[in-house]
Order: C-alpha cells, then sequence, then structure tokens
C-alpha cells in the first residue's frame, strides 16, 4: 500500500528524514518496498493569469490568451476548454522542461506562442487531462509553481503482511508511527454531534444475516454538486495510485485510504423504497456491478438491496444500477463492517478483488464505521455544497467488543529468551493503544483495540511485545542442548553416497523443472497410469508433473546439442509421478551419455559410445552399491530402443538400460540418436544395497594367469559360457576377464571367438602347474559338452 | 723389489686409476667426451687393460688377489660408464621431448552447484544436531496448508501462488509440510531441516522459476525461545559465510509461526557498507522464520503450555546465486554443460 509523508503528517508528527522512516517502518514489520521523492522539478513554471483571452479563427478550440506573469505579460496560444478570462493557472514559460515536452517559442495558426497554459497531466501531477489545472483566484501571480506547492512530497510503499488490517490505511500506518517514536496520534474531530442534527432518517436497515454483516451504517447528504475535485485531493490519491473520478467518488476513496473502512456512495435518486435490506444472494442470482460486468451469485454472496433490487456486492463493488452520476443530487453513503471469510469467498469466487475486498477480507474496525462515514459526509460538506439530512443510521446487529486476554508475564519471557519486568511489558503495550485493565503479580489483563483483529491469543500479544522491544533487543542464544541418540535419516546419506557413486563414474550432476507439456509427459507414462496434470498451469509448456526422469535428461542433452555441446554425461536423481488411483511418487537414478566417449586427440582417434559404456557405468554403480544376483532381459518397452535391457536383482525390478528409442528423441528434438541411459527405482536400489563391506583376505601366494580362446556358437552368451567356466574350474579360480571377442570369416559363419583370461589362486598354497591344467581340461570338456564351444585353432 | 711390493704398487695403481676414471667420468658432457674416456680407460689400449697386462708378472699368491680386485674395477667401471651414457642418450631425447602436450586427461564427473551448497547447508545443520528428514512434493491441502494454519478463504494463501492437482493436492510450496509430518510420527524433542523442491506459480525470470528448492528447519522442545532461533540462525550464517557474518531479524507475518520475522545477512559483498547488489541498506533478504504457532501443534497433538519451537526456512537458489555471484536463476535447469564444468 502506497503512503505520503505529507498524508502521515496529518496525524502524527514525523522528524525522521524518509531514510530513517523507511528504516524504522521496515524494523516495525512494514515492509518499505520503495520510497522516493515527487517529481517536484518545476524550473520555469509561473502561475498566471488570463487577463485577455480571444477564440482563434477557423479553430474550434483553439484561443489566444494574454497571460499576466507578475513580471510581464506572455502571449500564448491555448486548446483547453476551460479557458477564460481571469483563470489562474500554472504556465510554463518558453526554456522550461516538463517531463514530455520542452517548451520553444512556436507559431501557431500566424500567432505567437511564447508558453504553455498547463493542465496536471502535462505537470505529470494527476490523470487529470483536457483542462488547465485552475487555481484560487487569489493565488500571487508571477510565483513560482515550486513554491506554490510547498513542500516536497515523498510516496512510501509498504508491504502490509495479511495479517496486519490495522495498517490498510494512513492513520493506521500513522499510528505504527505514533508508537514507535513515542508521540501522539491526532485524529481530526468531526466538527458536528450526532445529536444536533435534526430531521429522521429516511430508511430504515434490515440485516438479514449479522454473522454476514455486524453492522451497517449510513448517511444522506442532499444538494450535493459532482464536480471535478480540487487539485491537492487528486494530487493526494494520484500519488498514493488512485485515479480522480469527481468529488464524492474521490471523497469516498480518499477517507478508505485514510481510515481503511471502505465506503460506498450511492446515488438516493436511485434507491427504491424506504428499505435498505442486506442479505445472501439466491442461487444463479445475476447482478451486473459498476464495471458493467454481469456475474452470476451463488449462496457466499452478500448483496445490499432496495426495496426491490439488490444494489450493490456488499464489501466488493457497486452495481451499475445506483451508482453516483454527474447529476446525482442526493448521496446515500455506506459504512458498512461485513464479515472477513465471506468477502474473500465472493472475490475469489468472481475473480473480483477491489480495494474494498482487499480491506475487508482482512478485517475492518467495527467500531470505525461512523467515524470514517462521517469523515466523508463532512468533506461532501466542504468539497461537494453537500448538506446533511436526518441523523445517521446505524444497525450493529452483532456487537462486536474488544477481546480480553490474560498474558502470564514468564511465558513472554520464556517464547522470547528475554528477561523483562510486567511494568516493560505493559508500558509497550499500552503505546500501541491495547488497554491494560488489570495487573496482578505475574499476570496483565488487556483489552484489544477492535482495529486488531490478528490479535486473539497470548502468542499475539508475546509478537507485539516482540516487535515493539524491537528484535535486536531480544537476546542470541547460540547454546543448544541436543538429543544425542538420534540416528541419520539412512535414506538421505545412501542418496548422498549415490551421488558421489556417479560422480567418480564421470557424470555430470543436473537438475530439471519437473513440469513439461502434457503431450511430451505423455509419451514416457508407464502402462495403465495418467498424467498428473496441474489445474492452474503457468503455460501449456509447464502443465504436467513428469512420469519419468528420462524425459527431463532427453531434454538436457537436447538443449546441450543445440548449444554444440557434443559429449553429454549426466546423471539426475529425482523425483516423477504418475496417477492411477491415488498419486503415485517415485524417486529415480539415472545416467545418460550421448555424443564422444573420446575426442579425437593427439594420442587417439575418437569414439562414439555404445551399449557397453551404459552397461559398464549401470553395472559398476550396481556392484559399489553391493546388490547381487543381477540378472538382464531384454526390453523393448516404452521409450526404450529393442537393445535395451531391464535390470532384476533375483526377481526384484531394478529399472532398465540400453538405448532410448529413435520416437522419444524425436520428440525430444534430438536430432541424431547415440543416446544411451540407465534408469533405476531410487527405494529399490535402497532396498537391495548392501553398503556394509566385510573384508575378504588376499592371498599371500603368487597367483597363475591363463588365457584361453575358444570358438562358440553365436547364439550362446557370453554370460552363459562365463557361468559354465566358473562352474567347472573349481575354487581356485578368482577372475575371468574377457580379452578378445570375434566373428568373422577366420572363424567361418554363425561363430564368434571368445578370448578369456583366467586368474587362479589359492589363499592356501602356491598353485603348481598341474592343478591349473586340470581346471583347464575340466573347462574345456564342460564347455564342449554344455555348448559346443571348441579350443580356438591357433 | 720384492713380490709383495710390486702386489702393493699394483693396487695403488689400481686405487689411483679409480680416481681418474670417477673424475673423468664426472666431467663427460658429451658424446666425445664420453668416447675419450672410454679410450683412455676401457679400451683395449686402455689404462685398465694395461694393469691386466702386468698381472702377470705377480707372484702365484698375489695374483688373484690383485686379479679379483682389477675384475671389480673393470666391472664397476663399465657399469659406471653405461648409466653416463644412457643418461646422455636420454638427455637427448628430453631435448625434444614437448611437456607442453596435454595430458591425457581422466573423465571427472561434478555435482550440481545447487546441489554442493544444499550439501554445505545439510552439513552444517547435521553437525548442530539436526536430522534430515524428507516428503513428497504433491501433498495434500491439509499438510501443506491446513495443518500450517492457513485456512482456505484467509488472504494468507495469497502469499503464495499454488499449483493445484484435482482431488485436493496441490505441488507443495514449501517443504513446511515436512515439518508437519515428523512431528506427527515423533515426539518432542525434534530438531530436523527438511531440503527439497518446491513450486510455486511464478512466471520464469531472472529472479523467478517455478520450481525452486527450500531447506525448512524446525527445532521443538520445553523452553525453546526466539532467542534460540536468532542464535541457530547467526551461527548458521558464519559457518556459511564465514564469522565476520552479523544477522539482522525484522518482524513479518507467516500463518505457521508466531512471533515472525524475515532475516537478513550482511551483505557478503560490501561487509555490510552498502553496494548495489544490497541496495545501499548493508543488508541481503534471505528469508524467513519464527516461533511455531500454537495452532500448528494443535494439529500435531503437542500440548502447546508444554513445548514451543522455532522454524525457519531458506531459499538454496538464492544463497547459490548470492555465493557463486549467478543473476539468472534459470541457468541451474538449463543443465549447460559450459555451467556445470565451472563447479
Amino acid at each position: 500500500m502506497k503512503v505520503t509523508l505529507n498524508w502521515l503528517k496529518d496525524f502524527v508528527d514525523i522528524s525522521y528524514s524518509p531514510d530513517q522512516l523507511a528504516q524504522k517502518l521496515t524494523m516495525a514489520g512494514l515492509e518499505v518496498e520503495d520510497y522516493f521523492a515527487v517529481n517536484r522539478s518545476f524550473k520555469g513554471v509561473k502561475i498566471g493569469k488570463i487577463i485577455d483571452c480571444t477564440p482563434i479563427e477557423d479553430t474550434d478550440h483553439l484561443t489566444s490568451c494574454l497571460v499576466d506573469i507578475g513580471d510581464g505579460r506572455v502571449n500564448v496560444v491555448c486548446g483547453a476548454p476551460n479557458t477564460k478570462k481571469g483563470l489562474v493557472a500554472p504556465i510554463a514559460l518558453v526554456g522550461a522542461r516538463l517531463e514530455k515536452v520542452e517548451i520553444t517559442s512556436r507559431r501557431i495558426k500566424g500567432i505567437e506562442s511564447e508558453g504553455m497554459l498547463c493542465s496536471e497531466v502535462e505537470l505529470g501531477l494527476s490523470e487529470r487531462a483536457e483542462e488547465l489545472m485552475e487555481l484560487p483566484s487569489d493565488t500571487p501571480v508571477g510565483l513560482d509553481f515550486e513554491r506554490f506547492l510547498g513542500e516536497p512530497d515523498y510516496v512510501f510503499d509498504v508491504f502490509i503482511t495479511p495479517n496486519r488490517a490495522d495498517c490498510q490505511s494512513v492513520i493506521g500506518i500513522a499510528r505504527v508511527i505514533a508508537s514507535i517514536s513515542g508521540r501522539q496520534l491526532r485524529r481530526p474531530p468531526v466538527p458536528w454531534r450526532e445529536q444536533d442534527i435534526s430531521g429522521n432518517n429516511p430508511v430504515q436497515v434490515i440485516i438479514k444475516n449479522s454473522n454476514r454483516c455486524a453492522r451497517y451504517s449510513g448517511r444522506f447528504i442532499e444538494n450535493i454538486r459532482i464536480k471535478a475535485s480540487p487539485f491537492w485531493l487528486v494530487e493526494r490519491l494520484f500519488n498514493v495510485g488512485v485515479r480522480s473520478i469527481n468529488n464524492v467518488v474521490d471523497i469516498t476513496n480518499y477517507i478508505m485510504m485514510e481510515t481503511g473502512q471502505p465506503l460506498h456512495a450511492f446515488d438516493y435518486k436511485l434507491l427504491q423504497g424506504d428499505k435498505i435490506i442486506v442479505r445472501t444472494a439466491l442461487k444463479d442470482e445475476r447482478f451486473t456491478t459498476l464495471d458493467e460486468k454481469e456475474h452470476i451469485l451463488n449462496e457466499h454472496a452478500l448483496l445490499i438491496c432496495d426495496t426491490v433490487k439488490p444494489v450493490a456486492l456488499a464489501g466488493v463493488m457497486g452495481g451499475l444500477n445506483s451508482e453516483v452520476q454527474p447529476e446525482t443530487s442526493t448521496v446515500f453513503l455506506e459504512s458498512a463492517y461485513f464479515e472477513p471469510v465471506g468477502i474473500r469467498k465472493t472475490a475469489k469466487e468472481l475473480d473480483i478483488f477491489t480495494e474494498s475486498s482487499r480491506r475487508f477480507e482482512r478485517g475492518v474496525d467495527p467500531n470505525g464505521t461512523v467515524y470514517a462515514m462521517n469523515r466523508a459526509a463532512q468533506m461532501m460538506i466542504d468539497l461537494a455544497d453537500g448538506h446533511i439530512i436526518g441523523k445517521a443510521v446505524d444497525n450493529y446487529a452483532r456487537k462486536i467488543n474488544p477481546v480480553n486476554i490474560d498474558l502470564n508475564i514468564e511465558r513472554v519471557n520464556r517464547l522470547l529468551g528475554t528477561k523483562r519486568s510486567m511494568q516493560d511489558i505493559a508500558k509497550i503495550l499500552t503505546s500501541i493503544e491495547i488497554d491494560v485493565v488489570k495487573s496482578n503479580h505475574d499476570m496483565l489483563s488487556v483489552n484489544v483495540p477492535t482495529f486488531r483483529p490478528d490479535i486473539t491469543r497470548p502468542v499475539d500479544l508475546i509478537e507485539e511485545v516482540a516487535i515493539n522491544l524491537g528484535y535486536d533487543y531480544i537476546p542470541t542464544n547460540t547454546v543448544a542442548c541436543i538429543n544425542q541418540l538420534q540416528t541419520p535419516n539412512l535414506k538421505d546419506k545412501f542418496r548422498d553416497f549415490m551421488r558421489g557413486l556417479l560422480v567418480a563414474l564421470g557424470l555430470r550432476e543436473t537438475v530439471s523443472i519437473n513440469l513439461m507439456p502434457d503431450k511430451y509427459a505423455e509419451y514416457f507414462l508407464p502402462e495403465k497410469t495418467g498424467l498428473v496434470q496441474i489445474i492452474n498451469p503457468l503455460s501449456a509448456d509447464l502443465a504436467a508433473l513428469r512420469p519419468d526422469i528420462m524425459s527431463s535428461l532427453l531434454t538436457i542433452i537436447s538443449y546441450n546439442r543445440n548449444r554444440q555441446n557434443d559429449t553429454c554425461r549426466f546423471f539426475q536423481i529425482g523425483n516423477v509421478a504418475w496417477k492411477t488411483e491415488a498419486y503415485v511418487e517415485k524417486t529415480h537414478v539415472a545416467g545418460i551419455l550421448a555424443g564422444k566417449r573420446t575426442e579425437s586427440t593427439w594420442f587417439g582417434k575418437e569414439e562414439t559410445f555404445d551399449f557397453y559404456d551404459i552397461k559398464g557405468l549401470a553395472m559398476s554403480l550396481l556392484g559399489k552399491l553391493g546388490i547381487v544376483d543381477l540378472t538382464l532381459k531384454k526390453n523393448t518397452v516404452g521409450f526404450w530402443d529393442s537393445s535395451s535391457v531391464a535390470v532384476f536383482s533375483g526377481k526384484e525390478y531394478l529399472g532398465c538400460m540400453g538405448k532410448l528409442n529413435d520416437q522419444a528423441c524425436r520428440l525430444a528434438k534430438i536430432k541424431i540418436n547415440d543416446v544411451f541411459a540407465f534408469n533405476f527405482d531410487f527405494d529399490q536400489l535402497f532396498r537391495f544395497a548392501r553398503i556394509d563391506k566385510k573384508f575378504e583376505s588376499i592371498s599371500k601366494y603368487p597367483s597363475v594367469p591363463f588365457d584361453l580362446a575358444i570358438v562358440v556358437d553365436n547364439d550362446v552368451p557370453v554370460a552363459q559360457i562365463e557361468k559354465f567356466i566358473w562352474s567347472a574350474a573349481g575354487s581356485d579360480l578368482i577372475q575371468v576377464k574377457i580379452f578378445d571377442y570375434y566373428t568373422g570369416d577366420q572363424i567361418g559363419a554363425g561363430k564368434k571367438s571368445i578370448g578369456f583370461s583366467l586368474t587362479f589362486s589359492s589363499k592356501e598354497r602356491t598353485l603348481d602347474e598341474s592343478s591349473v591344467e586340470q581346471s583347464i581340461k575340466n573347462i574345456l570338456a564342460h564347455l564342449n559338452r554344455d555348448c559346443g564351444a571348441e579350443l580356438r585353432p591357433r | 723389489m720384492t713380490i709383495l711390493e710390486n702386489a702393493q704398487k699394483i693396487l695403488e695403481q689400481i686405487n689411483e686409476t679409480k680416481d681418474n676414471f670417477q673424475l673423468a667420468l664426472k666431467s663427460v658432457k658429451s658424446k666425445n667426451d664420453l668416447e675419450s674416456v672410454r679410450l683412455m680407460f676401457l679400451s683395449k689400449k686402455g689404462e685398465i687393460q694395461r694393469l691386466f697386462s702386468v698381472l702377470g708378472k705377480l707372484g702365484p699368491t698375489d695374483r688373484p688377489v690383485v686379479g679379483a680386485e682389477l675384475n671389480a674395477f673393470r666391472a664397476a667401471a663399465q657399469s659406471d660408464f653405461e648409466l653416463v651414457q644412457q643418461s646422455l642418450l636420454t638427455a637427448e631425447k628430453i631435448k625434444d621431448f614437448d611437456v607442453t602436450l596435454p595430458g591425457r586427461m581422466p573423465i571427472v564427473g561434478s555435482l550440481h552447484p545447487l546441489f554442493q551448497v544444499l550439501d554445505e547447508i545439510k552439513i552444517i545443520f547435521t553437525e548442530m544436531g539436526f536430522r534430515v528428514e524428507q516428503g513428497p512434493e504433491i501433498e495434500s491441502d491439509f499438510y501443506n496448508f491446513e495443518a500450517l494454519n492457513i485456512p482456505e478463504y484467509h488472504p494468507s494463501r495469497d502469499m503464495q501462488d499454488t499449483f493445484y492437482l484435482p482431488d485436493g493436492y496441490v505441488l507443495r510450496t514449501h517443504t513446511s509440510p515436512v515439518q508437519i509430518r515428523t512431528m506427527e510420527n515423533q515426539k518432542p524433542p525434534v530438531r530436523m531441516i527438511a531440503p527439497g523442491k518446491c513450486f510455486r506459480k511464478d512466471t520464469p525470470d531472472a529472479t523467478h522459476s517455478p520450481i525452486f528448492h527450500q531447506v525448512e528447519g524446525l527445532c521443538v522442545d520445553k523452553g525453546v525461545s526466539f532467542a534460540d532461533l536468532k542464535g541457530i540462525v547467526q551461527a548458521f550464517a558464519q559457518k556459511l559465510f564465514g564469522q565476520e557474518m552479523r544477522v539482522r531479524f525484522r518482524p513479518s507475518f507467516f500463518p505457521f509461526t508466531e512471533p515472525s520475522a524475515e532475516y537478513d545477512f550482511s551483505c557478503i559483498f560490501c561487509k555490510g557498507n552498502g553496494c548495489k547488489v544490497c541496495k545501499k541498506t548493508g543488508w541481503l533478504e534471505i528469508s524467513g522464520a519464527g516461533m511455531v504457532d500454537p495452532a500448528v501443534f494443535g494439529f500435531v497433538n503437542y500440548d502447546p503450555d508444554v513445548y514451543s519451537g522455532y522454524a525457519f526456512g531458506m531459499g538454496v537458489e538464492r544463497i547459490a546465486m548470492l555465493k557463486y555471484g549467478i543473476h539468472d536463476i534459470r541457468i541451474f535447469y538449463e543443465n549447460d554443460t559450459r555451467f556445470l564444468n565451472q563447479f
């Protein structure tokens, strides 16, 4: 909310500089987001008086004006409709620089023009255009316009947190300033008393639902002359971001900004009957607000009605059918208290948020309606020639009293970590207008004024004590008592351990915005599941939650490829989600490779990634995690290529690895599909990981290597052969490596040759040649019998 | 002249030749020098051969003794000679060896800068006795709002623009729901942090992103005070950015804390003197904190007359941006290798 320094000064003396004030308010919980001096640089602008004025022939609106500027006279051509002899207005002389124009001497229709008579918009003071800014006729001619305007004003843009209903007004902020600076808040009195007003009020207010409307006050002002507001009013409203409409509407806005009490002015002639009825709307009842929009209401909406029709959407916006018109002469002024939640519901459901609804939904002061109404009425007398008729209407259907709270002093000090006396605390509360009604040894009994609806419990009072004491004056305690038996979160530790492994395996960690377009996400969705779609997405590109982490990693590859970052080695651990009957959220661990395994260097040629790179990575990871009993099964589902595999530990599914299919790459806008990846379920890895290692003794005796090359049919998997080797070799075989793999002419069609490098070792003895030879014989016999393998001829 | 005298003499000559040989070898600087040493000592006409030729003049008792000595000398000399020869060869090779050719670089991975910062935050808090807790990203309205004292029709809902899912679920707007889940399952004392991904309906720009990472902290026990909250934030600031860090608390509002505060760190760029980054204030806004509202305890069946607690939050991106001097939050989620490479 915006306030100005001069406006605040109407209610409290302020000796702080603008810098200090911004700092003080921020430290009092009213964060000043911005503050600035109102632009008041008007060099070359003076007060001028039109002493002669003649229309220019052949134009419909231009006049030639002779203007007295105190120390001389100038002639200017002017197009404003209110130009007339005797008018006093600011005049920008040749050489003056205004916001948008620099004034030069010009010839218009053959007439010399040496300056410009100004409107408020030209001076940057308001949005009011067309008409010249009309100044009081006794303003000294020739005076610098800057001096006429007086003290420069400052605008403060204050962020009001939702709890501070009391600070949605100039008086509310002035009250805070009064309390932090130890000064008195001044509230301008209304110069008449209700009992001195004669006549009865012409309408009766009936509140059908006092839970929704606790109080409804109203007042009649007749003889109104609707016209433009005086400059000071327009300027103040402009500075706080409110557009000037006319004097009556401006007054209701001005008093709302000042007191925080929203007001509404009805044209009384447009109200029918002698009753104002406050009721809830009927289902599907239609109502057109003054912005000319028709709304279909439900029972949550509260309406202000005359005897035949609704005339306002209570607390939100007035009706088109009863708004103040240029010819309005009698005004019915409404000042009411509506219950916050109801207003909030209506505003949300209809999506209309107004200055009025914003204040009601936070809570205005139910005991402040009459004061605000009378302030506005007085302004209508002063600025719109108004005349009050009859006593005010005031239906206070459900009295809202100050809340009484008992505050335990020991509790204040315990929660804040302070050692304040009861006197200190009572003094603080009194300074913010909280009445201390009773005190006995360690208890204070206080009454909270109704303008502070946020204070209902002892803890709310403790917060007020803390704020007004100043957070800086609360001690800082760095000694803590902790429970030493608390165990670490093993799952989180496991996650970090795994991240370390993946980095050691040469992958770069990534993080993604896991929102994506529906179409893209759908392709990655597991079978028989649905997308998790956001009801109110920011855009169609961020509409669904990713169902698989691979969707994100492919996007990252695509992004990098488009920037010539050709070699990609990434991993990501993150959540994915889909919907079955309920929402399912899982954590995936995935790695991805694309492009070159090695680049072309001075010592070697470039090589591209293939299946065995991703397999190596995935197996290293699973190996380091101690996950055993791994089996791979060909997997062609979803976005995986037919050469990819599913990985199991025993019968438990862990995830997939291999190549992504072309369609997935196309969707991610990856032009060349050389993308390999693995993707595991985090919880499964956590379940089967065995990170607690046991030491296995290392043989003291030398090991014996033996190379064995065999030829076998192409359809026998290497893993199968390895299995046979292990089972036939006996207990001294400790390692099997493959040093050669060949298919081709040398061994004939349908065959492959595999070179195994075997290592034998015993923990008990040095192996002799004969025992190794015996093992080899066994292996060969076994392989020959079980898969037809032969020793490869040399 | 006795035989013994002759043997003695030859042995002296051997020793003298040894010294001469070593001297000559030491002064070798080139192949030519080396060749002269070889000619002088090791060739068929060299000194060593000349000594062998006088062996025959010795008597049968002395001959083997001196012979052995001479043989040992010849072997040692030959070996020393070869060493020098080798090093000369190596030196010649080294002359052409270009050490400026790039080495064979191992492939190294890296942790994401955002998570490097998160890891640091986690370590700081776990060292101070906080346990890491996790929760789902898809949350019910109850955990994300209701139980945190944010009723449906309350203006405080406007403080966070929320992504809504069907059936009363939302994408969590903060990791605070983890507080509730933890307190539901654990009696006090509680000392926990909840790091994780959060979602807000913020249009992406340099400082906003629809996802971001938050660390939320909670401590509940008997007698926990606002002074303790100030202490933990102060300790965190110093452990993260150094001993000279100062912390400022300002009043604020959060529905789940009372009293509530925003906390600022003294500007890490200008040491609090005022600069462009801190907008001349000397302070950097970090995040919010406060004492747990008794209403929240009501939702998890903690007795607010017995227990009190503090909670604090922080945005990991915000801290990482300050730490690394990053000005656009979006770069974190692009995962450009040229960016990731730098960390």
